[in-house]
């Protein structure tokens, strides 16, 4: 196992010089690369090394470095090894390849990100919605995407609702506790 | 309403998947499928075990968890009386009210179909309106996948023996990191504040820890306690016993993490500058209080901000009453108390030490003089067993003990000490003496578990090495030759149920005498009043029953003026009873004062 995981790190630095590796234990290996090689190194490990299975593609908003990042995780039955690719794309411009004509079911995922991130994958043909029937927000996997202020605004508050009552208030009420106003910015 | 055109529309947008080929299954089956195990459906609400929290509503991102009313379920101390109510239209089953449920009641079901003719049926309570859910729970929380953080943060302390050698303070303290750590295990549901006494912002000041606002906190927990180092280090913290994360885990240090705040403050000046008070005017009213104890200082330090001319009558060298001569420094050390009294003196408060009411001055001068009175004596007078040889020598009441080592006296208790008694006063006596280097033994006439002390400070005399002997009363002392207590005999006793379902009472085993050696016995069964100081006039004015001041909802006693709180009008025999007392007797006056009802 070991032996094959050196050669498989050896072959792809060998032929992608911006490829850095990090090594798990059992049967994982990690690479890293510039968003440009991705779909060489796929067509690579597919084609030449015997990954043939494209068993997941994921996302990670980095929010604080203002990047996304793009994982491809495939699979070797033969070596029974799995290889996983990281890419990092700008957040501001999330632009990438599609690899759709590597593995069809990459299609699916890349509509996912574009719908869930907001990734466009150049190339990619697929109709615009996919889950999200006549979404009007912005992609809703993004960390900064504000959960209750986009339920708040986009839905309305049906009748028979008015009678929830807040805890902080209703024990106050009922233990006589006078609250200040200046703490009440700590109350939840 | 107004007419929702957005919403009118919105439906016919459904009109684009016209004409396209629908998937449909071939072979639809006739039961309907069982759903996974793990299938987030319906939820479901053990309305027992929950306990009206507001979390599941708080975290709810889509709004759809309202706390309502329920019948049958009434609000208590830890309980709201709310429960959550789900409004389906909006829930999308992500399940993060379950995950964050501290004490585990909310679930979900495997159930997802419901049919209704009622477009109005969209709103359940889950356990009022599907009790069946019970039997179908398949999404639910364990303490290791909740998202609350049931582990307290430990608190440094001295080791076990290292304590016996020194009256240093055994509680270390929480650093920031700590702090803000064990702040941030806070859901701020508030169920606390209805279990303080006093009522104190608890959820605020742990927010602001949380959020690192120590000065904000410090502001908020001197809105309603004059004395917070005092509580952060020795309060009964009857808010810990209901915290919503105890149902399932370590409830949140609220003792603490006031501790913190108020060390972060590091003296006099340094609180006035942060607390930045409000002091009014002077409204020309005069107060008198008898006793510098917790509640006489609250009276008068929140008197005094609002303008009235507050004067304290304490009848010992230092203000803080039983929290100074009675609580041992190594829980409460004695600059800690400096800095709070300081603070008080500093806004304007007039304290007259060394001053005994009933000897220096008389009770009538002080009622005379000012406009109100406030009493906050305290029970400043040992309960005695009433068995024979008590009045040896070397039998000592352990509050006397106290009062002599915190005033810096010696006190020649030998080398084995037998307390009496299960209290935190025995406890203290105990711990005390073993610092003394003496080897303790505690009689209590219950079981352990029955003791009113803290369990923490139990603990920690067990950990001191101090012997507890559950179930043994006490019967006589005997002396040697020179009229000295050397032995103690005491009765095994057996706790036999109370028939009008009280605690069980402990009955003597007959012929069970067992006699222990003693160089010193320290009575510690409780205290009691001493209104000695009551001219007639007035004791037969004021109302007293049991040994303590009759008092309305203000404080106010039987005689207009005359306010009493502290030991020696609640039963409670604590600190931040002592601080609500005075608190109330605040409003009481003003109202009386100025406000002339």
């Amino acid at each position: 196992m070991e032996e094959i995981k050196s050669t498989i790190i050896q072959r792809i630095k060998t032929h992608f010089s911006d490829a850095t590796e990090k090594e798990y234990p059992y049967n994982r290996v990690d690479f890293s690369v510039k968003k440009e090689t991705i779909p060489a190194i796929l067509f690579y490990l597919k084609d030449e090394m015997g990954f043939k299975h494209l068993s997941h593609i994921s996302c990670i908003d980095w929010l604080e470095e203002n990047e996304f990042e793009v994982v491809f995780i495939v699979w070797s039955p033969t070596d029974k090894i799995k290889v996983f690719v990281h890419t990092r794309v700008d957040r501001e411009n999330p632009v990438m390849d599609n690899v759709d004509m590597i593995w069809r079911q990459a299609n699916t995922y890349e509509r996912e990100m574009r719908e869930m991130f907001g990734i466009q994958f150049t190339g990619l043909e697929a109709p615009e919605e996919f889950l999200l029937e006549d979404w009007e927000g912005p992609p809703p996997m993004r960390r900064d995407f504000d959960t209750e202020a986009y339920a708040t605004n986009t839905y309305w508050e049906r009748p028979g609702r008015e009678d929830a009552k807040d805890i902080r208030e209703t024990i106050e009420k009922r233990s006589g506790e006078i609250l200040p106003d200046f703490a009440k910015k700590y109350t939840r | 309403m107004s007419f929702d055109l957005k919403g009118t529309l919105k439906p016919l947008t459904a009109l684009k998947q016209f004409g396209k080929k629908p998937h449909t299954l071939v072979d639809v089956p006739s039961i309907p499928l069982e759903a996974s195990d793990h299938y987030r459906g319906f939820h479901y609400n053990d309305l027992d075990e929950c306990i009206g929290c507001g979390n599941c509503s708080t975290i709810c991102q889509n709004q759809a968890i309202d706390m309502v009313p329920v019948d049958g379920i009434e609000g208590k101390k830890g309980d709201s009386g709310l429960r959550p109510r789900v409004d389906h239209g909006r829930c999308c089953w992500c399940g993060l009210c379950v995950e964050v449920c501290p004490t585990g009641s909310l679930s979900l079901t495997k159930d997802y179909l419901y049919v209704s003719d009622d477009p109005d049926t969209f709103l359940w309570t889950p356990g009022v309106d599907n009790p069946e859910g019970k039997e179908r729970i398949s999404f639910f929380s364990t303490e290791e996948t909740s998202l609350n953080d049931f582990g307290r943060i430990p608190m440094p302390e001295l080791e076990g023996m290292d304590r016996v050698k020194s009256f240093a303070e055994v509680v270390l303290g929480y650093n920031e990191v700590q702090a803000r750590a064990e702040a941030s295990r806070c859901i701020s549901c508030g169920l606390c504040t209805e279990a303080c006494p006093e009522h104190m912002h608890i959820p605020e000041y742990i927010n602001a820890i949380a959020r690192g606002n120590d000065a904000d906190a410090v502001r908020i927990i001197y809105d309603n306690n004059p004395l917070p180092e005092m509580c952060g280090k020795v309060c009964t913290r009857r808010c810990e016993d209901v915290c919503a994360i105890a149902h399932r885990g370590d409830p949140i240090a609220i003792r603490w993490l006031k501790r913190y705040t108020t060390e972060t403050v590091k003296n006099a000046d340094m609180i006035k500058e942060v607390v930045n008070p409000d002091i009014q005017e002077p409204n020309g009213y005069k107060v008198g209080i008898i006793g510098a104890g917790p509640s006489g200082l609250t009276v008068a330090y929140y008197l005094a901000l609002k303008g009235f001319d507050c004067t304290i009558y304490e009848a010992h060298a230092k203000a803080g009453g039983m929290t100074m001569y009675g609580i041992p420094k190594y829980r409460f050390p004695e600059e800690s108390l400096d800095k709070q009294i300081e603070y008080i003196q500093k806004i304007g408060v007039k304290i007259h030490f060394n001053t005994k009411v009933g000897k220096d001055i008389s009770f009538k001068e002080i009622y005379s003089k000012y406009d109100a009175v406030f009493i906050g004596v305290g029970f400043p007078k040992p309960w005695t067993l009433g068995i024979e040889g008590e009045d040896l020598k070397g039998s000592i009441q352990a509050v006397n003990f106290l009062y002599e080592i915190n005033n810096g006296k010696t006190v020649d208790i030998g080398d084995k000490v037998i307390v009496i008694g299960g209290g935190n006063v025995a406890i203290d006596a105990a711990r005390v003496s073993a610092r003394l280097g003496a080897d303790v033994t505690i009689l209590y006439r219950r079981r352990v578990q029955d003791m009113p002390a803290d369990w923490e400070e139990i603990e920690g005399a067990e950990d001191e090495g101090i012997h507890i002997i559950p179930q043994a009363i006490p019967v006589k002392f005997y002396p040697d030759k020179k009229g000295h207590v050397k032995a103690v005999e005491y009765l095994k006793a057996d706790m036999v149920a109370d028939e009008k379902g009280g605690r069980p009472k402990p009955v003597p085993v007959e012929g069970s005498n067992t006699i222990i050696e003693a160089t010193a016995v320290l009575g510690a069964i409780g205290q009691q009043g001493d209104y000695s100081f009551l001219e007639e006039e007035f004791s037969e004015k004021v109302k007293i029953e049991r040994g303590r001041f009759v008092v309305n909802e203000k404080q106010q006693s039987t005689l207009d003026k005359l306010f009493a709180g502290g030991d020696a009008a609640n039963r409670s025999a604590d600190v931040i009873s002592a601080i609500a007392d005075g608190y109330m007797a605040v409003k009481g006056i003003e109202d009386l004062l100025v406000k002339g009802n």
